[in-house]
């Protein structure tokens, strides 16, 4: 992997853990460090609400914009990480 | 039984919603009163949460004209208006509501559901792209995302939010569709519409507003926000419910391009779907000549969400920012939700109640409705029932 899609990787964990501390996520201790596999659902028990809004801090991190439709198979740190890296490409 | 393992945590939380008590999802109301009074577990209990803003499922008028519909078309279409043929009543409806609102031309849809995943199914397509008020009720999130167009979200009723995204869009900007709601369901809040007008005219898009709740509640006829903020012109797709101020059940697009009318065309859910029964559209259309005919209906809902309002406000709950006919209380505890709903229909009061994911803002809600037939003791005992609240811990 190249610098850039390793800062964003990285760029999203902060992202996460700040979120999660905002919102009230116990799980965020027990679980320990973030990891490019950690899934937001199944690892945080984020509800649907909580996703949107995170990826609405993600696109306003990032300066892009998430096509909510095309998110199938986002589910973890790594794989957000590819769909911003690639969005970021295209805007170049 | 894989495929049924699934429901495990469904039943964990259906579980879970009725371990304090009622479970407020599945609530029966034994026997209907009146628009605002049924009887719940034998309780006589005010109906605060029905969504019956005008107060007319049982005016004598619609109710009437409901009866004399059966009688006269029977019961049901028994088939879609493709396939079988449209009733000249559907045909009427479609022409009245259009002459309400001032547009040229309308379709009725069978539930409102129907007609905002029939409306956006057939409006955008793949590369298409659409820009939706982050707070929009799920059919219309669900209409996106069956068109399978690109779908991006702005912070709610938040103007730069809404810019920044249609600057982002460069020239596809003036190809796409801006959705929002007039009211918002759940806060009541109403969405800044003549703004919304001003930047979807200077970015070339098009705009669909969805005014279910909205509907015989703002504007001067009763049209809606559009009209209440003086853009109900500039407004390209109007969607709407009869099954809220209508009292009755169905959903509805107006608009001032012709090309709704190719709509019936291509839009599934409205073709492959039994139209609406004869009585039905009849309490639909007396119940919107009723709604033209007694603005009086519209001040008393006003002066009785007022009411509300103002009486909950001084008990220091946490409510929306605009009086409106949905009183939404926020609850800031965990703990709160279900034990409060539970009080408050121990006390004769039902209301909604609105727990995350399905509120717009991780918080919890007990939500009122508020009805023209709502009496003034009905509302001191909402009220009543709140301020009891106060002492419950």
């Amino acid at each position: 992997m190249d610098t850039r899609f390793d800062e964003i990787e990285s760029k999203i964990k902060e992202l996460l853990a700040s979120y999660l501390e905002s919102s009230g996520h116990p799980e965020l201790e027990q679980h320990g460090e973030i990891s490019g596999a950690t899934n937001l659902v199944s690892d945080f028990t984020m509800d649907s609400f909580q996703v949107m809004e995170f990826l609405m801090e993600m696109e306003e991190c990032f300066d892009i914009m998430i096509d909510v439709n095309n998110l199938a198979n986002a589910h973890t740190v790594n794989e957000l990480a590819k769909v911003v890296d690639r969005l970021l490409e295209n805007s170049r | 039984m894989a495929l049924l393992d699934k429901f495990a945590p469904t039943a964990a939380i259906r579980d879970q919603l009725g371990a304090g008590g009622q479970d407020p999802t599945s609530v029966i109301i034994e026997q209907i009163i009146s628009p605002t009074e049924g009887l719940v577990g034998g309780r006589h209990t005010i109906l605060a949460g029905t969504n019956n803003y005008l107060g007319l499922t049982f005016d004598p008028a619609c109710v009437e004209a409901g009866k004399n519909a059966i009688e006269e078309q029977g019961t049901g279409t028994t088939g879609s208006r493709m396939a079988n043929g449209s009733f000249a009543t559907h045909i009427a409806l479609e022409r009245d509501l259009a002459d309400f609102f001032q547009l040229p031309y309308g379709m009725v849809f069978s539930t409102g559901y129907a007609a905002n995943l029939g409306t956006l199914t057939a409006l955008v397509k793949s590369g298409d792209t659409v820009l939706l008020d982050a707070d929009c009720h799920a059919s219309l999130y669900d209409g996106c995302q069956m068109s399978g167009a690109n779908l991006f979200r702005f912070r709610h009723n938040d103007l730069k939010s809404l810019e920044k995204r249609l600057q982002r869009l460069g020239d596809r900007a003036q190809d796409c569709l801006l959705i929002t709601e007039g009211m918002y369901s759940v806060r009541g809040d109403t969405a800044p519409l003549a703004e919304i007008v001003e930047l979807k005219n200077r970015y070339g898009a098009l705009l669909l507003v969805d005014e279910a709740h909205s509907l015989g509640v703002y504007g001067e006829s009763g049209c809606g926000v559009a009209e209440a903020e003086g853009v109900l012109g500039e407004i390209d797709f109007v969607v709407g419910t009869f099954s809220k101020s209508l009292g009755a059940m169905g959903g509805f697009c107006v608009s001032p391009h012709p090309e709704l009318e190719l709509i019936r065309y291509v839009s599934r859910p409205f073709i492959f779907t039994a139209s609406s029964s004869p009585s039905i559209i009849a309490s639909t259309h007396e119940a919107l000549r009723q709604l033209r005919a007694r603005p009086e209906l519209r001040e008393t809902l006003w002066r009785n969400a007022n009411r509300l309002y103002q009486g909950l406000k001084a008990l220091g709950l946490h409510l929306g920012p605009e009086v409106s006919p949905v009183v939404a209380v926020r609850l800031d505890k965990k703990e709160q939700p279900l034990s409060y709903w539970n009080r408050l229909l121990e006390a004769g009061v039902y209301t909604n109640l609105i727990i995350p994911p399905a509120s717009p803002d991780g918080f919890s809600y007990l939500r009122c409705s508020v009805s023209a037939a709502h009496t003034p003791a009905q509302l001191e005992g909402i009220i009543s029932a709140f301020t009891s609240l106060q002492y419950a811990g």
